[in-house]
């Protein structure tokens, strides 16, 4: 690690100025997430003058009591979480197998499934989003939390296969082989040797998957239609829309869809980074 | 380690012996239905419906026919469309990668607090993009949001401008907010990149009296050239790939400023229902992000050699 304070003759004043710019710039990045949390909280009558005060004059909980009694708002997370609890158990069931063979068997083909898996990671919804409708139709699978939940796994799989194989490969060959020797084949070295070594990674690919589905608004804005089948994404963005909902109502809106993803991405940031960049940097 | 080689050696036995016991999971075919699954998922739901839409694209009046591509071709709404693609994209790639490195370099020292600013700077990137398109709309609205008041203290401002009004300003913004979602991301690879660059080099450098522009130049910059090679790519996938922040924000516009190919793939086929039409732009974005993966390969091929 390459650290500025231990060089010789470096300048007493240069980590203060680099705190100083770490601080600013970390304020700056930070603002909006400030603004969105203070605008949920501020009495009401505030949100609406100008300038705004950058400090509230009082906090207050009332936005969130209106929000829960007024907007179907605890409907839409339930079924948000339906489908992103759906969407973590496909991948699961799809991207384990497929992991331990991208990452401990050796077969011909192997890396041409590595790159058909990149090509559906890199490629745009938005590419595929009008043939999926039709496919949908013709099977009478709009509006259907199942079906959507499927979509959601498809497109989620290629990312997860490639964070939990990193994390496959991480488990020292020995320990296989003396797993092997020990008359287990290799089905059993997968459940009892590879799982339980790699429980953070499951634990990030099944975060990636749930919080994948859980933000995601082009495909569920297409598929699903009726009101009472809205997920959290499509309601707040129907809310966003509506000219009747208060602004504090709809920023506690805001607020409380993004706790969720906010903490849980978090604590698996590193395993992120090294997924998003498919293994190839570390985290 | 004398012990390896005869480990090897008898878990290589295992393994034949395993491999003679047959059945499915000792069989050749065994990984091969390990993937079937996933690449049954894949098939159906993403390649499949990229043929379809390819096909749906040749559809013409008169039956198959490369008519779609005529009228794309000859239509300049369709040439404005890859011109804010590409300010879009090239703006979003090059801001992410200049802010993304700047902010590793200002991390890149042992202080205390770094690891709440790295989890700070994992929020942006965190919070979805709706409540992200929500905040940032209520913030530029032109009567109250909170950046107007920013600006006012400039010399000369006496106006709130009409952010989401102003083809050029509406484009502006949602560069820097699809920039203010992705870039601490790249920073944090970078910033591990930067990590992975032996003190030795740096020290050697000082040795020879390098000055701190020519350690980074000389040091630093070939040190993470790969991975910063690496993240271009992803970032242009990533701008290329954006749909939601720009619909909800602008809705592509104002008229079609901020139309880039995400939105103008949905526009084509859910606003004026053409199918063949949307097929034909949506094979340029296949396209597109086709190559930008085999760009992506060869850059990942790089960083793991020089590893």
């Amino acid at each position: 690690m390459s650290t500025v304070s231990t060089r010789p003759g470096a300048s007493r004043i240069e980590p203060v100025l680099r705190t100083v710019a770490i601080v600013v710039v970390t304020a700056i990045v930070m603002f909006p997430v400030y603004w969105m949390v203070v605008s949920a909280l501020r009495p009401s009558d505030e949100s609406l003058s100008f300038p705004p005060p950058l400090l509230p004059h009082a906090l207050e909980f009332s936005s969130f009591c209106q929000l829960f009694a007024e907007k179907p708002i605890a409907h839409w997370l339930m079924l948000s979480t339906f489908v992103a609890s759906l969407t973590v158990i496909g991948t699961l069931i799809l991207v384990i197998p497929a992991a331990y063979a991208l990452s401990r068997l050796y077969w011909v083909g192997r890396s041409a499934f590595g790159l058909m898996l990149l090509f559906t990671q890199m490629m745009p919804g938005a590419v595929v989003v009008a043939p999926v409708l039709m496919l949908y139709r013709s099977l009478g699978w709009t509006d259907n939390l199942w079906a959507l939940a499927l979509l959601h796994t498809a497109f989620v799989v290629p990312l997860c296969a490639w964070v939990l194989k990193t994390s496959f490969d991480s488990v020292p060959k020995e320990i296989i082989e003396a797993a092997l020797i020990d008359g287990c084949d290799r089905w059993k070295v997968l459940w009892l040797v590879l799982l339980p070594l790699t429980k953070p990674g499951l634990v990030a690919v099944s975060v990636i998957a749930f919080f994948a589905s859980w933000n995601e608004f082009l495909f569920a804005s297409t598929l699903i239609t009726k009101n009472d089948l809205y997920t959290a994404s499509l309601g707040l963005a129907t809310l966003m829309t509506q000219l009747d909902t208060p602004l504090f109502v709809l920023m506690a809106a805001g607020v409380t869809f993004s706790i969720l993803p906010v903490f849980f991405y978090m604590a698996i940031q590193r395993h992120l980074l090294r997924g998003l960049t498919a293994g190839a940097v570390k985290g | 380690m004398a012990l390896a080689p005869a480990l090897s050696g008898t878990a290589t036995e295992a393994r034949r012996r395993a491999r003679a016991r047959r059945g499915v999971v000792g069989s050749r075919a065994f990984p091969y239905l390990l993937i079937l699954p996933m690449l049954a998922l894949e098939g159906a739901l993403v390649i499949y419906p990229i043929i379809r839409g390819a096909l749906f694209s040749l559809e013409t009046d008169t039956g198959l026919g490369l008519d779609n591509y005529r009228t794309m071709l000859a239509d300049p709404d369709f040439w404005r469309m890859i011109g804010h693609t590409l300010v879009f994209t090239l703006s979003v790639d090059v801001a992410i990668l200049t802010i993304g490195l700047s902010l590793a370099l200002l991390m890149n020292w042992s202080f205390r607090g770094r690891g709440l600013v790295r989890s700070l700077l994992t929020i942006p990137w965190a919070i979805p993009e709706v409540p992200v398109a929500i905040t940032f709309v209520l913030m530029l609205d032109p009567s109250f949001g909170v950046f107007n008041a920013f600006l006012r203290l400039f010399p000369g401002v006496t106006e709130n401008p009409q952010w989401l009004l102003d083809p050029v300003l509406a484009m502006v913004v949602v560069i820097a907010v699809t920039v203010w979602k992705g870039f601490p991301f790249y920073s944090l690879v970078l910033l591990s990149a930067l990590q992975s660059v032996p003190d030795e080099l740096y020290e050697a450098g000082r040795i020879d009296g390098a000055g701190r522009f020519a350690l980074f130049c000389h040091i630093t910059l070939p040190g993470i050239r790969d991975t910063l090679a690496l993240l271009a790519v992803l970032a242009f996938i990533y701008s290329t790939q954006q749909f939601t922040l720009i619909w909800l924000i602008t809705g592509g516009g104002p008229v079609d400023a901020t139309t880039t190919l995400a939105p103008a793939i949905y526009m084509q086929a859910f606003r004026f229902y053409n199918f063949p039409y949307a097929g034909a732009i949506a094979v340029v974005g296949f396209v597109i992000s086709a190559v930008a993966t085999l760009v992506f390969v060869a850059a990942q091929r790089r960083v793991e050699t020089s590893e």
